[in-house]
């Protein structure tokens, strides 16, 4: 582990500086080319009739004037596609029920905003007018929004094949925690709810489908961050091989994890283009990505931490209650929030009784997803604002609460079961500490007050897994095969293309894959070409997410990069009359160690590999083309945000001063890319602390569907953040990275609600929810007890 | 299920208005509704897919243009209002040559990640810079705080805006000089 400053003291040329990102430019120049930006001759655009209706039963839909309208093509239901294979969300646990979505529903609506009734048209304006005159019948029935009302007995239930809602009860419980708790001399226990966020990204979703009816083939173009396994998993639906299926992410506006998934209307736009044999084409605006894509994070929680009196953690247990939503998305299940937050009770605090509950049940709402962090970030609010109220109870500080608890940088089992490689946990702790000045904060914190102003300083230290990959995954419970592939090829004049199974969507992957095989191959980046997010010009893959490409692409590129440089080495070898271990390979020249004059340009190399006759060594194939697959272990970054606050108990607004953030994602492959990373999802962990909420009203009517009522921070809202850097390489990846990414999402939210609570500790504020919202502050100003 | 209803051919629907605009400097033409947003008129009419649509209701800024130098969301605004007018998109910014300098700063300073908001933050950024020269951080941030990014945390985006600032003035320093 070393502290880095600004990537000194580099073997490589590009790995580990801030190369400018390669892909700017289009996007600069407004050429930018997003699904909405795909306009084909004759394409017909869809627009949906979706439930006002939270549950009810589908009596009667009428499509008569619909039809008739001028300008609409047709009109598809339920009944319509009543022979199309449903979605069945299941993972390979005997204890997760799956869980059956048709992709139009006939019998009953499980949510507001559910698609039931299709309208294709000339223009979207007058599929919208189509829509108009769709009538459907509706028998309301018994609703649930609560997920706990939903695990009682008697409930309404949602789906036949998952009577009592509940899509899975997991328990998990390492050494004695009855015991832990039975001796302990404190236990302070919290009831948390964490709000329903949505990732958002400013580009909503949006399908296109083109069927060539000569060639048989069907192009898709989607805005998915995993764009190879929509292709595995629509081809069947819509009755097609994979072979004749291409799947294309075009430029994708930001995913944040929401479009890493698999949604119904990426079944749906296909279906319609092959009946229609037109173009289709389906863009999801503002209010219908509020109410019907997905939303995250929201679940009740409960956890108790048993404490010696001197600080020592001796144990903890919680308990997560998913706020599932109507259906359990397709792939991950509703299990996606509540299992990675329970997986994380212990986070960097070395404590071996632990034990969780977790349950997934199924409520009338919107569906939900992963998003940045998962559920993690809600269940690292929940242990770290639990461990602030530890340390008032015992009277002690907050860092020296998790400083001496902390494990050491050493690998390290959780009592949860994951296998951390390594990383700068007190270290990361400490740095934040400096750099908001602890010591001194304190004393302004006390002049302050005696001002009648109230600041605050809280801190949240995380280990985040990432890599996604099939081990690290099943750690997480999820058990699957997740690696991804990686092309290189060198061209016949010495450029090269990366075929990657990533699907870049503002990660800037196109620069740091590149990066990585310039410098295996000698090569200048300006040469190297990356192609990813498209079924079938890149090679396979599951995508862009979990923190994952940096560490699973880039491990992939780095080992098919390493095979060619290979063939480039034994080439040149023969061309120089040298020995292959006597070349090296350096700005686009070919050499022999210590001979400077024996050079050939890499571009001849490649050239030879083609068209060399015999200077080809007889024993290289032509092919200068290397697929390799990446699975690596998991991989775990750590880290650190803290922030200081200035709280008025009149208004309830919380500001913010200062925001430091300390991470360890270990090889920083472009540290201004990783910064870039930080700063975003340090902004969006604010969001979710202080202002983003999807409120449900009792009877399931979203309240918050449009940006004026589910507020985005802005750049009044998001301070300069400071940053500093760790690096405990990880032993499992190429270049010694770990992924990176949503390390700020899960910890700011703790960070800015331990501030507010350090903030309001002479009211004896206790943080029991997120967001924390002026009304909020003012009632625990007030002492007021607001259920939540 | 095919309508009966259905068409082959695109008729010009009753009551289209020709809207005729310069844009980016250059006149042009095409024909809207009466409901049609400029935006969509910029992208799907005139083929101007650089500016993006967000939100369609205001808040989010991706759309941002100016309208005789004004910075204008343009999914407020109806095609047929800005006959006549003189527009200016994020396809105006750069030559083929040349970046202008909030877009050169926005590269270098990482001022963009997944680029969907980046057209409505130049344009807005552009008119920042056309007002006020010489902006501080309050002043950025106050003056972008109508354009949502979900990608940067606005860092790079603030620290642009200053760059670009200090660019052009050293342009325009060089060129008075020249003078």
């Amino acid at each position: 582990m070393t502290e880095i400053n600004n990537g000194n003291g580099r073997q490589t040329r590009y790995v580990g500086t801030r190369v400018p990102r390669v892909e700017d430019r289009r996007y600069l120049m407004g050429r930018g080319r997003y699904v909405d930006d795909i306009d084909l001759r004759g394409m017909l655009h869809v627009a949906f009739v979706r439930s006002p209706h939270a549950h009810a039963r589908i009596l009667r839909i009428d499509t008569e004037a619909a039809r008739a309208l001028d300008g609409v093509v047709a009109v598809f239901t339920g009944e319509d596609l009543a022979d199309v294979p449903p979605f069945v969300t299941a993972i390979a646990r005997d204890d997760v029920k799956p869980v059956t979505r048709r992709v139009l529903p006939s019998d009953k609506v499980r949510f507001v905003g559910e698609a039931i009734v299709a309208v294709v048209a000339r223009s979207r304006a007058l599929a919208e007018d189509g829509c108009e005159l769709v009538e459907v019948d509706y028998e309301p029935l018994a609703v649930v929004v609560d997920p706990e009302e939903a695990l009682r007995p008697g409930a309404p239930e949602l789906h036949e094949d998952v009577p009592g809602n509940n899509i899975a009860h997991i328990e998990m419980e390492n050494g004695d925690v009855e015991q832990a708790f039975a001796t302990a001399d404190v236990v302070v226990t919290k009831r948390f709810r964490s709000g329903r966020v949505i990732g958002a990204p400013l580009e909503t979703r949006g399908v296109v489908a083109d069927y060539d009816v000569g060639a048989g083939q069907l192009t898709v173009w989607t805005s998915s961050q995993m764009p190879h396994f929509v292709r595995t998993m629509i081809a069947p639906t819509i009755g097609m091989s994979e072979g004749t299926v291409q799947v294309i992410a075009p430029d994708v506006g930001g995913g944040f994890g929401l479009k890493a998934h698999i949604f119904v209307e990426e079944a749906l736009i296909p279906l319609f283009c092959r009946r229609l044999r037109k173009p289709v084409k389906w863009i999801e605006d503002r209010i219908e990505h509020n109410l019907a894509s997905a939303h995250s994070k929201g679940m009740i929680m409960e956890a108790s931490v048993a404490a010696s009196r001197d600080g020592t953690i001796l144990g903890l247990k919680g308990h997560y209650i998913a706020d599932s939503g109507a259906y359990s998305i397709y792939p991950w299940t509703a299990l996606i929030d509540p299992l990675p937050a329970a997986g994380c009770l212990p986070g960097i605090y070395d404590v071996r009784n632990v034990k969780y509950v977790v349950d997934a049940p199924l409520t009338n709402k919107c569906q939900t997803s992963a998003y940045r962090g998962v559920g993690m970030t809600s269940g690292h609010s929940l242990r770290e604002t639990l461990l602030d109220d530890l340390a008032r109870e015992l009277g002690m500080d907050p860092l020296e609460l998790r400083l001496k608890n902390c494990i050491s940088g050493e690998p390290y089992r959780s009592a949860t079961g994951l296998p951390y490689d390594g990383g700068s946990y007190r270290e990361c702790i400490i740095k934040a500490r400096e750099m908001l000045d602890y010591d001194a904060f304190r004393e302004k914190q006390a002049q302050a007050r005696s001002q009648g102003r109230y600041l605050g300083i809280g801190f949240s230290p995380y280990v985040e897994p990432c890599g996604w990959g099939s081990k690290g995954a099943q750690a997480i419970g999820f058990p699957a095969q997740f690696y991804d592939t990686v092309s290189v090829t060198v061209e016949p004049d010495g450029s090269v293309i990366v075929s990657s199974g990533s699907s870049s969507h503002g990660q800037g992957l196109f620069t740091t894959l590149a990066q990585i095989v310039a410098d295996r191959l000698g090569v200048k980046i300006e040469d190297v070409r990356v192609v990813d997010g498209d079924s079938t010009r890149a090679s396979y893959g599951f995508g862009t997410f979990a923190s994952r490409s940096a560490v699973v692409h880039g491990s992939g590129a780095f080992r098919a990069a390493t095979d060619i440089r290979d063939k480039l080495l034994a080439i040149a070898a023969n061309l120089l009359e040298a020995h292959p271990d006597d070349i090296e390979l350096q700005d686009g020249q070919a050499f022999v160690k210590g001979v400077p004059e024996a050079t050939v340009p890499i571009a001849q190399v490649a050239t030879v590999a083609y068209f060399g006759g015999d200077l080809r060594p007889a024993d290289q194939e032509h092919s200068m083309s290397v697929t390799r697959h990446a699975d690596p272990e998991p991989e775990f970054s750590n880290g650190i945000v803290a922030c200081t606050v200035e709280v008025d108990i009149e208004t309830g607004l919380v500001t913010i001063l200062d925001m430091a953030s300390v991470e360890d994602c270990g090889t920083m492959l472009n540290p201004m890319i990783v910064e870039g990373q930080v700063f975003g999802a340090v902004a969006q962990g604010i969001g979710i602390a202080l202002y983003e909420s999807l409120e449900y009203s009792p009877d399931g009517q979203l309240l918050s569907a449009t940006l004026m009522d589910y507020l985005f921070p802005s750049s009044m809202d998001v301070p300069h953040i400071d940053t500093a850097h760790f690096e405990t390489r990880s032993p499992h990846t190429e270049n010694g990275q770990k992924g990176m990414g949503e390390a700020g999402t899960i910890g700011a939210p703790a960070a800015v609600l331990n501030a507010v609570a350090d903030a309001l500790s002479p009211f004896g504020a206790r943080i029991d929810r997120s967001p924390v919202r002026p009304e909020d502050v003012c009632n625990m100003v007030r002492g007021a007890v607001v259920a939540v | 299920m095919v309508s009966a209803e259905s068409r082959t051919t695109c008729s010009v629907v009753e009551g289209e208005i020709v809207c005729e605009m310069v844009v980016n400097g250059e006149p042009m033409k095409g024909v809207a509704e009466p409901r049609t947003l400029l935006v969509d008129f910029l992208r799907h009419e005139l083929g101007l897919t650089g500016t993006h649509v967000g939100c369609e209701h205001g808040v989010c800024g991706a759309c941002t243009i100016l309208i005789d130098d004004q910075p204008v969301r343009s999914c407020l605004v109806l095609a047929v209002q800005a006959r006549g007018a003189e527009v200016r998109t994020v396809e105006g910014l750069a030559t083929e040559e040349h970046l202008d300098p909030l877009q050169t700063a926005f590269h270098e300073k990482h001022g963009l990640q997944c680029g969907f908001c980046t057209p409505g933050m130049l344009m807005a950024g552009t008119a920042l810079l056309e007002r006020n020269p010489d902006p501080d951080e309050d002043e950025i941030r106050e003056y972008l705080s109508g354009n949502v990014c979900r990608c940067t945390g606005y860092m790079g985006i603030v620290d642009a805006v200053k760059t670009a600032a200090a660019a052009r003035r050293d342009r325009a320093t060089t060129n008075g000089n020249r003078a």
